[in-house]
Order: structure tokens, then sequence, then C-alpha cells
């Protein structure tokens, strides 16, 4: 078997590997360079379209935030309206119950004077009554005589309605 | 579902034994084919066969053969790399593919511009021919690269290009190039011109040639140092060259490993600084807006 020169120049070999290397180019371009690429910008597509419904779910979510603030707020005002007009409705309520309380207690605190000072009237006059019998009796034992009830209760009364007087 | 998985394992382990079965064949083919001899002997590629052509005889030796053998496995490297592709779960390899590509793709870009995107898969295809060409010597082989049919092949292509791009503003543009910055500079330039491919292409089959060359030679000398030292005493020891073993390896490591993906990374830098700079990018710019323009008026 022969070997070629070390150094020989050959047309038709040069020329078969200028074509090996467009070959390899080809070979290289559609079996690995295309199904790469296409798979990179597929992944982009995909984390391009993930960002994008990031950004819009952060969008909802945020709009959404704000909606719920303004609601918090109104609630709170609405709030603080129902617990000014439950005060002053139980201020106005209380006023009252303490107004009628006073007024009753009043009412008791008079009918109770009157009552006192009817029952002094009835004591006073029942005293009156009884020192006059009393004295009736004593007077009839001292003077070891009937007298005249009738006489006397007279004289007794004035005086006794003498001392009731000076007692006041 | 496991019957899916088992038929993609099964193509997994074809794609591979195809990308291992040219490799096989080459050995096979320079085993059966190559003469055996102890001579020292530097010698070009086995010539299989002869094809009667116009102008020359076109034989076909190892290097045709061997670049062939290459293609055939880049072929099926490529496969098995792009075998699975998937956007959202990435194999093992389709990482590896990715960065091989970006890789690639950032070499061009930083050296050429965004003009030239298209050039990624041709600068990776140059790469990768010469890589694997010029490591074809680590099973033994003969590397493509070292017959200069080869790499003139390239560098014709590369010098094509060139001319294409030079030639995008008009031939008329082009051949004014020449007479940059005087005119009377104009031999030097075509010279210049002209011994672009050709000491692209002799840059590369030298390195690689002048490689092997001195790895033989280095053997050879290995040899001769050990019967000049042992070769006194009689039997096994006498005869058995000890110094051959671990230096050539070691050598092999930079002429063959080294050196073979440098001349292979400077080829390509070569390609594409060439291609970049001879193309007048501002002229044809300019070209274009005005043909725009005119087609505007013209609308």
């Amino acid at each position: 078997m022969q070997s070629s020169d070390v150094i020989s120049i050959n047309i038709w070999q040069v020329i078969i590997s200028l074509l090996n290397l467009l070959i390899l180019f080809l070979i290289l371009k559609k079996f690995l360079y295309k199904p790469v690429k296409n798979i990179l910008a597929q992944r982009q597509q995909m984390v391009d379209e993930n960002f994008e419904k990031a950004k819009k779910a952060e969008e909802d979510a945020l709009s959404a935030k704000a909606s719920y603030e303004e609601k918090l707020a109104g609630a709170k005002a609405e709030a603080d309206e129902i617990l000014k007009k439950a005060n002053k409705r139980a201020e106005r309520k209380s006023d009252k119950i303490v107004s009628g309380a006073k007024a009753k207690a009043d009412d008791i605190i008079r009918q109770a004077q009157n009552d006192a000072r009817l029952e002094k009237q009835k004591a006073q006059s029942e005293i009156k009554h009884e020192i006059t019998e009393v004295s009736t009796m004593i007077s009839e034992k001292i003077l070891e005589r009937e007298i005249k009830p009738a006489d006397h209760r007279d004289f007794i009364n004035s005086f006794i309605e003498k001392i009731g007087e000076n007692d006041d | 579902m496991k019957s899916e998985e088992r038929s993609f394992r099964i193509v997994d382990a074809l794609l591979l034994l195809m990308m291992i079965i040219p490799f096989l064949c080459g050995i096979a083919l320079h085993v059966m084919f190559k003469p055996s001899s102890d001579d020292i002997e530097i010698a070009g590629a086995l010539i299989f066969f002869t094809i009667k052509m116009p102008f020359q005889d076109l034989p076909i030796t190892e290097s045709q053969v061997n670049s062939w053998l290459v293609i055939i496995a880049v072929f099926f490297l490529c496969l098995f790399l792009t075998h699975g592709l998937s956007a959202t779960k990435p194999t093992r390899r389709q990482h590896l593919a990715e960065m091989a590509i970006e890789l690639a793709e950032n070499l061009v870009h930083s050296n050429m511009g965004d003009y030239f995107s298209g050039f990624v898969p041709f600068v990776a295809a140059i790469m990768v021919l010469s890589v694997f060409s010029s490591l074809l010597t680590l099973i033994g082989l003969y590397p493509p690269t070292s017959d200069f049919n080869v790499v003139a092949g390239w560098a014709l292509l590369v010098f094509i290009l060139i001319t294409y791009y030079k030639m995008k503003c008009g031939p008329v543009h082009y051949l004014k190039s020449f007479g940059d910055p005087v005119p009377f500079l104009a031999p030097l330039n075509i010279i210049s011109e002209v011994a672009t491919p050709i000491s692209m292409a002799f840059r590369h089959y030298g390195n690689v040639l002048s490689g092997s060359v001195i790895s033989v030679l280095v053997a050879a000398g290995l040899q001769g140092l050990t019967k000049l030292a042992l070769g006194r005493i009689e039997g096994f020891i006498g005869e058995f060259p000890f110094f051959q073993i671990g230096i050539p390896a070691i050598l092999s490591i930079y002429f063959d490993l080294f050196s073979g993906c440098l001349q292979a990374f400077i080829f390509a830098m070569l390609t594409m600084l060439y291609i970049a700079t001879g193309f007048p990018e501002d002229d044809y710019k300019e070209k274009m807006k005005k043909k725009k323009m005119k087609l505007q008026k013209e609308n």
C-alpha cells in the first residue's frame, strides 16, 4: 500500500475537504444549533409568559388591596358613626331614666314628708287625748272626788294646747 | 411510560454506538492497510485507491476517510445531544449542548459583532472539525489536519467568504480597497490578500505535522538511547525500550492535545477576524441607507 507525500497538493482533495467543512456546517446548523435555539426561544417565551402572569397577579393583588383598604376605611367610619349614635341614644336614655328617677324620688320624699307630718299630727292629737285622760284621772285621785269630766276636759285641753305650742 | 423510557434509552445507546463505530472502523482500516515496518518513517496519508479525474487523479487517502469518519461521528454526537430536548426539564446533555452553543455565540459576537450572528454554526464547524481531526492521533489514526490539502480546503472556503463579504459594497469598492492607503501599494495588498489563506492553511498543517514528526523522531531517538545504554545486556532487558515508556506520552499531551486544540482555536479566530475586518460595515450601511432612500423616493 502506497502513501502520499508529506507535502502534496491535489485540487480534488482540496475541494473534497472544502465540501466536508460545508457539510459539517450544515449538520451542526440543522441538528444542533437550530433545535437548541428553538428550545432556548421556547424557554424564553415561557419565562416571559410567567413574568407577565406574575406582573398581572401583582397588579390584581395591589388593586384588591386598595379596594379592601378603601372598604375598611368606610367600615371604620360607619362603625364610628354607629357608635356615636348609640352613645347619644344611651345618653339620652340615661338622662331620661335619671330625671324620671329623680322625679320619682322627689315624689317619694314628698309623700314621706307628708306621711310623717300626718303621723306627727295624729300622734300629737293622740298624746293630747291621752294626757287629758291621764290628767283627768290624776286630778280625780288628787281631789278624791268626782269631777265632771266635761267641765274639766275643757280646762285641761286649753292647758295642753298651751304646752304643745311651747313645745313647737 | 416505562416502555417509552426504555425506547429512549435504546435510541440513546444506538446513537452512542454510532458515534464510536466510525472510530473503530478507522482503526480497523488503519491496522489492515498500514504496512508494518520498524524503520523511522515520515510519510503522508495512506492511499486506499485512486479515482481517474480530469486535471489530476484523485487518490482517496486516509485523510479523506478520517474526515468523513469525524463528520459521521459529529453528526451522531449532535443527534445524541439534541435527543430528548425539552424546554422545561433540561437533561445534563442538554445543558452541555446549550453551554457549547452559548460559548460559540459569545465568541462570535465578541469577535465579529452582531451582524455576523449567522456565523455561529460555521465557526463551531471549523473548531469541531479541526479539534476532532487533530485529536484522532490520540487513538492512533492519521490526523487529516496534517494533510495540507484538507486544511487548504478550509482556508479556501474562508478566503471565498472573506472575498464575498468584501464584495458586498460592489466590485468597484472591492478593487478600490487594494489602493488603500496609497495606490502604489496595490501589489503588496494583493500579495497579502492571497497570502491570507495560504498562511492559514500552512500554519495549521505545519503545526500538526511538525508535532507528529517530532513525536516520531523523539520516539526513535529514545529507542536508540535505550539500545545504547542497555543494549549490551543480553536477553529481555537489552531489547526492551525502557526510555520509550512515559516520555512520548508527555510530548503527546503537548503536540496532540494542546497544539491540536490551540491550532483549531487559532484557525477559527483568524477566520472570524479576517471576515469581520474585511467587511466594510460602515460603507455597507451607508449603501443600504441610500438604497432605502431611493426606494422611498420611487414610491
